[in-house]
């Protein structure tokens, strides 16, 4: 059977084959990734992409849970200074309903209770970032002046509007308690109840009376502080949680789009050894015909 | 009897057979490395015998003819898959510069598409904060950009698929003339029985290179042939070829006419088919698709941030706070009907635009929220925004890889069907060396024939000499 008599077009595309596999080895090592064109597999490409979005949201997630537990964190030792206030309020008003106390001792009674009052309405009005936590989503406004003509000394000029965050594909989180529910709902009002201590130690009546409404008020705002403290755990679950899927994203993509190493650089050792071989293959080839013996 | 001199004229026969066949080796030695040349061979037959009863004596060898070597078979089959390869290896480059649009980058439409969402679930901690709304703004505006590059890129890709269009039209039109004189030339020696095998592989070697252009269909006929497109557009009959014209259509494109009808849509092989597939369908489709995602994106977005109140309690929608119409404020320009992608752009400059509220407080992140739950629902098509850009990265890919795997087959069955026309019809230098002895040594016996026919000659000349 006649053969091909020129073989150069076949070992030159072989070259060229092998010296393209070479190139798309070289650029996997480069790349570390198997996937470095949508062609490389369309598939592993398109899952790519989900991944790349799923790891973008998790790592903003985690953005946006740093910010919210600083503002979280702070309204709940500000609530604990509440409270520690009130403790102080409730220990003046037992004091000042002893039968002993005399005038000038109420007197300094009452000014601390005042002093604790001012105290209680600049933490009520704690801001954090420029924005007042405890206003609902009136946050630019102050939520709670001093108002002579209130029965409490003060009116809320916040909301009762609260925010919630999307921390996770199935997670959301509400992030504030607004001052009306933390501080004058359930039946108790703070301010009230520290405006009645002053009245009742002013006039020497009803003293206990006003002693229990502060104790009430005290509970239920440290019952509602368990909102804080709930969400302050909620989110460090959730940094775990996210943190864990970050570490698996990671995983599926080094799966789905990452080179076998091992695999392609005993692919690219073959590739050389097989274009060496080739190149001498042609180098062989080169000089042998007939007329080379007819002289 | 015979005479002498009968075979002296054999003799002379043997030297001048020898001396052609010698020629057509000398020739295939030249051509050895001559694209689309098929080797020759001397064709020598035993000349017509006398009779002198009883004995039947021959008279020589003829020369014939000259045959070239090939296998109209294989051409044709050759021919189909070339235009295979022409198809699919234009395909695969134009994919390929495609698919460079939708790597995975720090500035592909995905990964702003993820940025956009991610500043918005950052505004929706403090929805108060400019600098974060600035943040929104300007990822809304990364998103833009993404989409008016990629669409850019690919009509510019169009625009210059549609010059290689015109320029091949331009090659074939060349080389239907090309054909249509070398038909002339081949009928022309082939009428006086003359052997035209150069022309005719000059002839097969311009139809290789017009398969890889179009697909073509030949049909052989009287020392000539005929072209036609697959659909049937003449291109050339005999001794005349027929020019394919270009028009640009409403959309700008050079749509492709024979004899008056456009034909474009009927090319469907060799590279301007593959071109014509690239520019027509290929990339027409990713532009829908990014169109259609596009779209959707702005027209949901537009919808949440027209249902909400910006930083200043004022609400964003197409009714103000006292009740008057007024001009809804979108955050995207709400897309044209066509060219979404292209022309998607930030509708505002101002921050506290941006509706984050849903109570009209500035402290509200209600509708941040709502806008943010866009990023996983099914807004474009069925699909969530990522889910139906992952789909065409997809889509993209998968064309691209599609015919990268038919190029490499057509090639490599082109390659082997190019190996059987060389062991057919390759000129071998161990074949001609050989060949070549052979008319050497054939020859000297000639010579040496019409020596002994010389000296027997003056053998019986000297032999009347002394009788005479």
């Amino acid at each position: 059977m006649r053969v091909n008599p020129n073989p150069y077009p076949d070992l030159l595309a072989s070259v060229a084959q092998t010296q393209q596999q070479i190139n798309t080895d070289e650029q996997e090592i480069a790349s570390g990734m198997s996937v470095n064109l949508p062609s490389d597999n369309p598939a592993a490409a398109a899952a790519l992409v989900q991944n790349a979005d799923q790891t973008s949201q998790a790592d903003q997630f985690e953005r946006s849970i740093g910010s919210i537990q600083g503002e979280m964190q702070n309204a709940d030792s500000t609530l604990n200074s509440v409270i520690t206030s009130l403790q102080q309020a409730i220990s003046l008003g037992v004091e000042g309903a002893n039968g002993t106390v005399n005038s000038s001792d109420r007197a300094a009674i009452i000014t601390q209770v005042q002093g604790i009052q001012s105290q209680l309405l600049s933490l009520a009005n704690f801001t954090y970032q420029g924005n007042y936590v405890f206003g609902g989503t009136k946050m630019q406004t102050t939520p709670y002046v001093l108002d002579p003509s209130s029965p409490s000394g003060v009116t809320y000029q916040g909301n009762s509007g609260t925010n919630s965050v999307t921390l996770g594909n199935h997670f959301t989180l509400q992030t504030n308690l607004p001052g009306s529910q933390l501080f004058s709902g359930s039946g108790t009002d703070m301010f009230q109840s520290i405006q009645d201590l002053i009245t009742s130690l002013q006039s020497g009546i009803g003293i206990g009376k006003a002693v229990t409404e502060v104790s009430n008020a005290s509970n239920s705002i440290d019952s509602q502080r368990v909102f804080y403290g709930n969400a302050l755990n909620q989110l460090t679950a959730q940094q775990t949680y996210l943190s864990t899927e970050t570490t698996e994203l990671a995983q599926q993509q080094n799966t789905v789009g990452g080179a076998d190493l091992t695999a392609v650089i005993s692919n690219l050792t073959t590739a050389q050894t097989s274009l060496q071989a080739t190149l001498e293959a042609i180098g062989q080839t080169a000089n042998t015909n007939l007329f080379e013996y007819l002289k | 009897m015979s005479s002498l001199n009968a075979s002296l004229a054999s003799a002379l026969s043997g030297l001048i057979a020898d001396q052609g066949a010698m020629a057509t080796t000398t020739n295939n030695v030249a051509n050895v490395n001559t694209p689309g040349y098929s080797r020759q061979e001397p064709v020598l037959v035993a000349s017509d015998p006398v009779v002198l009863s009883p004995l039947t004596f021959g008279t020589g060898v003829t020369l014939q003819s000259v045959e070239s070597i090939r296998d109209p078979i294989l051409e044709s089959q050759i021919q189909q898959q070339t235009q295979a390869e022409g198809q699919y290896s234009t395909l695969a480059s134009a994919l390929q510069q495609t698919q460079t649009n939708f790597t995975a980058s720090t500035g592909d439409i995905g990964t702003a598409i993820s940025n956009f969402f991610d500043s918005i679930n950052q505004l929706s901690t403090n929805p108060s904060d400019l600098s974060l709304r600035q943040g929104v703004l300007t990822a809304a505006g990364n998103v833009a950009s993404s989409f008016n590059t990629t669409a850019d890129s690919l009509t510019q890709q169009q625009t210059s698929l549609d010059l290689s269009v015109v320029q091949q039209v331009g090659q074939i039109n060349q080389l239907t003339q090309q054909i249509a004189q070398l038909n002339t030339q081949v009928s022309n020696l082939q009428n006086v029985g003359e052997n035209a095998g150069t022309f005719i592989d000059q002839r097969q070697q311009a139809i290789d290179q017009l398969s890889s252009l179009v697909d073509v269909s030949v049909i052989p006929s009287d020392n000539s042939l005929t072209l036609i497109t697959a659909n049937g557009a003449p291109l050339v009959t005999g001794q005349q070829s027929f020019q394919l014209q270009t028009q640009t259509n409403s959309a700008g494109l050079h749509e492709i006419y024979s004899q008056g009808n456009d034909i474009t849509s009927q090319i469907t092989s060799g590279q301007l088919g593959g071109t014509l597939q690239a520019r027509d369908q290929e990339i027409p489709a990713i532009q829908t698709q990014l169109n259609t995602l596009a779209d959707g994106l702005a027209t949901s977005v537009n919808k949440v941030q027209t249902a909400g109140y910006d930083l200043n309690g004022n609400p964003t929608g197409a009714t103000s706070a006292s009740g008057t119409p007024q001009t809804p404020v979108y955050l995207f320009n709400p897309p044209a009907a066509t060219g979404a992608a292209a022309n998607l752009s930030v509708a505002i400059t101002d921050p506290s635009l941006i509706a984050a509220s849903s109570d009209g407080t500035a402290g509200s992140n209600g509708n941040a929220e709502a806008m943010y739950a866009l990023s996983n629902q099914a807004i474009i098509d069925g699909q969530s925004p990522t889910d139906c850009y992952s789909g065409i990265v997809f889509n993209v890919g998968n064309s691209a890889s599609n015919a990268s795997a038919e190029q490499t087959a057509s090639s490599q069955v082109l390659q082997q069907l190019n190996d059987q026309r060389a062991s057919i019809s390759g000129v071998s230098l161990d074949e001609e060396a050989a060949n070549m002895v052979r008319y050497q040594n054939a020859y000297s016996a000639s010579a040496q024939v019409i020596t002994a026919i010389n000296d027997m000659l003056y053998a019986t000349i000297q032999m009347t000499t002394l009788t005479g």
